[in-house]
């Protein structure tokens, strides 16, 4: 067992956090009311300040608390978070995270920029906010101005300290409120033997005296309110007005007796102050004897407490942090264990020990039950990935001038962890395809009667054994006219070829296809729908495209739900034995004679639809003679459907799937092996590449029946 | 820290860094200056970070040692410990001395 990095931990945390607050922030640009969003940004920024300080972050710490700070005004609602507002806090975002990731990357001038802009927008109004204060200041409602403050009890959770809340800082908050007398109750200190350093055992009594709502103390335990018991109740009316407090913030007490309005307060001050602490023995006998019965506390939380503690374990046990490469080697192990199962049952099937066979299929059971259960595990909603898109819309949205809306679905679908990371990158290349090339300018919009605001959507759904993930836009569609040029031009086609426009459509992944008139940051190179095309295909999946002119684009990628076992086919060609991945076969149905005499055509008539076929004993040189009765695998990617014939089906299979060796890398209609029962290999035929090879069969067909 | 060992007394400076992130460290120190049969001083004027947790550990300190009637000395409060006191409303030397009896200043 390796130990733990506490910082590696931190860094892991913090990058959850980072893809919260970055959700929170853009959110907050389309739903700005949300104070769901604002406080969700601020709980995430306040572990990421409380966690940093404890793993000796100390710059991401003090960035943190001076971004919370300026951010303050968004939370207590006084200013909107504005388009502006919302870039720059995800700079800011971007910052903190390069402090925790790469620190030597960052520079401190960096730093203080982000702040000054942050400060310049959250400040904009200010001149005009106290005048708003002054005036709201005097109007609250009669009830509350009868009130002298509050007297809180505040009781925190052992653990809050290691979640990174730091007790003083909520103090400080409260104290921002007005003139407060923090005592702080030690009886819960324990003896050295009995202490865990890290809890928290600190109470504090604390008198406000404030005509403040309670809405306003909420505010300040925001945060940690599921974390601790705060007991609230009015402080009585006192003839003096509010004595002057024994501390403020840091050391700053002669200052504020400027603005504290009587001197008579002189005397009752010290009194109170001197008093408090004077009771402390007293108290520690007899805790709270004095406060908390008398009182008449707010204890809508109290209620609560147990039951908040239950839902905490529960969501404790719930979940737990692996290594994903531990998942990858629990993958490998069942994986050999599936082949060993294999083995047994085959060896089973021709012994006549009827003990053993009962074995080997309780086995099968059981390996079959372990392998979804890992395969469950390693499976990871695509709602993950989903999440880092919207800034790299809402980055190309701004850079580019077009209003984009990005809207996402099925967040919730789930795919293996392997295939959420392989994914990335296609979809970044389509979705930045989607807007510099899909959406139009807004004039452009304008000109089509369309709103000015262009609309992404990204959707995950399960087909089957499968995942579809679709990148859709409302943009002006494929130019089928241009790519045909453009096709012409590179010699991809002749002119005046008869091709249909998805015919057309497919140059677009051929390797360096641009049909972009400038070639700018984003897009244009000509690269990118080529790599995509191989990044899907070498997962084993397929990508089918799909427009209207004028009203959008939709990019379908097919995937399989993992990469590491699948349902096979299991098939025989001559002597060799061959794997189909079951999610591609659509049926099977027996070579007819009728579709033998039409050899040299190699189409066959399935309910009406001619479908082209493949003769796999021609493609695999197969020797000796064909089978009598010859077998035909419908396979189809997309809408593209392509008969393969075989002389067996032997069945469903188990497939652990091996890569190639590099040695094999060329050779393009197998995507890998898998081992059998009887220790052979298998090979896996690709799909896609048998599709492809089929079609273009058939064009040559075609081009040859022309001549 | 340093420890001087030649004379009855066993005492401890506590190191700068007295927060969360090394506190289990320091609590370790303060256990095993427990162990010795000896007068605790601990010097605190090298505390840079202090917070919740460095208070609780010298409150918990002081109130051990009462218990087993071996006054634990705490001495030379940094300014940096001072603020943190102050911030968690120990807000004037009365309440510290009440909370720590054995304090020291100066020396």
């Amino acid at each position: 067992m390796s130990a733990i990095d506490p910082t590696e931990v931190f860094r892991q945390e913090a990058s959850e956090l980072f893809e919260v607050l970055e959700g929170a922030l853009l959110d907050l640009g389309q739903r700005p009311d949300d104070r769901e969003l604002v406080d969700s940004a601020f709980r995430a920024l306040h572990t990421i300040k409380g966690s940093g300080a404890m793993f000796g972050f100390d710059k991401v710490a003090s960035f943190t608390h001076e971004f919370e700070t300026a951010f303050d005004r968004v939370r207590k609602g006084e200013i909107e978070p504005t388009q502006e507002l919302i870039s720059v806090a995800l700079a800011a975002k971007d910052y903190i995270r390069a402090l925790i990731e790469d620190p030597q990357s960052t520079d401190d001038v960096i730093g203080e920029a982000i702040l000054d802009d942050l400060k310049r927008f959250v400040f904009s109004d200010q001149p005009a906010a106290p005048v708003a204060a002054i005036i709201e200041a005097p109007s609250p409602a009669p009830a509350e101005r009868k009130q002298a403050g509050w007297h809180l009890y505040l009781e925190f959770e052992s653990h809050i300290l290691r979640n990174g809340s730091n007790p003083l800082d909520l103090l400080e908050d409260l104290c921002k409120l007005g003139p407060c007398f923090v005592v702080p109750v030690t009886d819960g200190i324990p003896f050295l033997d009995e202490m865990e350093p890290e809890d928290c055992y600190l109470k504090w009594d604390v008198k406000l005296h404030a005509a403040c709502d309670k809405g306003a103390i909420d505010d300040v335990f925001m945060f940690v309110q599921d974390e601790m018991k705060l007991t609230l109740s009015p402080l009585e009316q006192v003839e003096a007005p509010a004595p002057a407090p024994l501390f403020q913030l840091l050391d700053e007490e002669p200052a504020a007796d400027v603005e504290t309005p009587a001197p008579v307060v002189e005397t009752p001050a010290p009194v109170e102050a001197i008093a408090a602490p004077a009771e402390q023995p007293a108290a520690k006998t007899e805790p709270k004897s004095e406060t908390k019965p008398e009182t008449k506390p707010e204890t809508k939380r109290e209620a609560a407490p147990a039951r908040r503690e239950e839902a905490r374990q529960d969501r404790g046990i719930a979940t737990v942090r692996v290594q994903a490469e531990r998942l990858d080697e629990l993958m490998d192990r069942v994986g050999e264990l599936v082949i060993a199962q294999a083995r047994l049952t085959q060896l089973a099937a021709s012994g006549s020990d009827l003990s053993i066979k009962v074995i080997a299929e309780e086995i099968e059971r059981l390996a079959s039950s372990l392998r979804d259960t890992t395969m469950g595990a390693r499976m990871v909603p695509i709602g993950s990935l989903f999440g880092r898109f919207r800034r790299l819309v809402h980055d190309l949205s701004r850079d580019l001038s077009k209003p984009v809306d990005f809207v996402t679905s099925g967040e919730d679908t789930e795919l293996d962890k392997t295939m959420i990371e392989c994914l990335a990158d296609p979809l970044v290349h389509l979705i930045r395809n989607a807007i510099d090339h899909g959406i139009e300018d807004t004039a452009a919009r304008a000109v089509a009667g369309k709103t000015a605001q262009g609309r992404i959507e990204l959707a995950a759904v399960h087909s089957g054994a499968q995942v579809l993930v679709t990148v859709k836009d409302n943009g002006g569609g494929l130019n089928t006219a241009r790519i045909r040029a453009k096709a012409e031009e590179q010699g991809l086609i002749t002119a005046g070829a008869v091709l249909t426009d998805h015919e057309i459509h497919q140059f677009l992944f051929h390797p360096g296809f641009s049909t972009a008139q400038t070639v700018s940051a984003l897009s244009g190179r000509g690269v990118g729908m080529d790599v995509v095309k191989r990044t899907i295909e070498n997962m084993r999946g397929s990508i089918d495209l799909s427009t209207r002119p004028g009203e959008g684009t939709t990019v379908t990628l097919r995937l399989p739900l993992t990469l590491a076992i699948i349902e096979g086919l299991l098939i025989r060609v001559g002597e060799g034995r061959y794997i189909i991945p079951l999610s591609a076969v659509e049926e099977c149905v027996e070579l007819t004679a009728e579709d033998e005499r039409s050899r040299g055509r190699n189409f066959l008539n399935m309910r009406g639809n001619l479908v082209p076929f493949l003769r796999l004993r021609e493609i695999m040189s197969s020797s000796g003679t064909p089978d009598q009765h010859q077998k035909t695998i419908i396979i189809s990617t997309g809408e593209t459907r392509v008969g393969l014939v075989a002389d067996q089906i032997i069945g469903n299979h188990q497939t652990v799937i091996k890569s190639l060796s590099k040695l094999h890398s060329d050779v393009t209609i197998f995507s890998g092996a898998t081992i059998l029962g009887d220790g052979t290999a298998a090979l896996i035929l690709d799909v896609a590449q048998l599709v492809a090879l089929a079609q273009s069969k058939v064009e040559k067909q075609h081009i040859s029946e022309a001549a | 820290m340093s420890s001087d060992v030649t004379e009855p007394r066993w005492s401890l400076r506590l190191p700068a860094d007295c927060s969360i992130a090394a506190i289990r460290s320091v609590y370790d120190l303060i256990r095993d200056a427990f162990g010795r049969q000896a007068r605790i001083e601990i010097d605190c004027s090298s505390v840079d970070k202090a917070d919740v947790t460095s208070i609780q550990l010298l409150l918990s300190t002081a109130k051990t040692g009462e218990a087993q009637g071996r006054p634990v000395v705490l001495k030379s409060f940094s300014q940096s410990l001072r603020n943190t006191l102050r911030r968690a409303g120990f807000a004037s030397e009365a309440m510290i001395d009440q909370h720590f009896p054995q304090k020291k200043d100066g020396t």
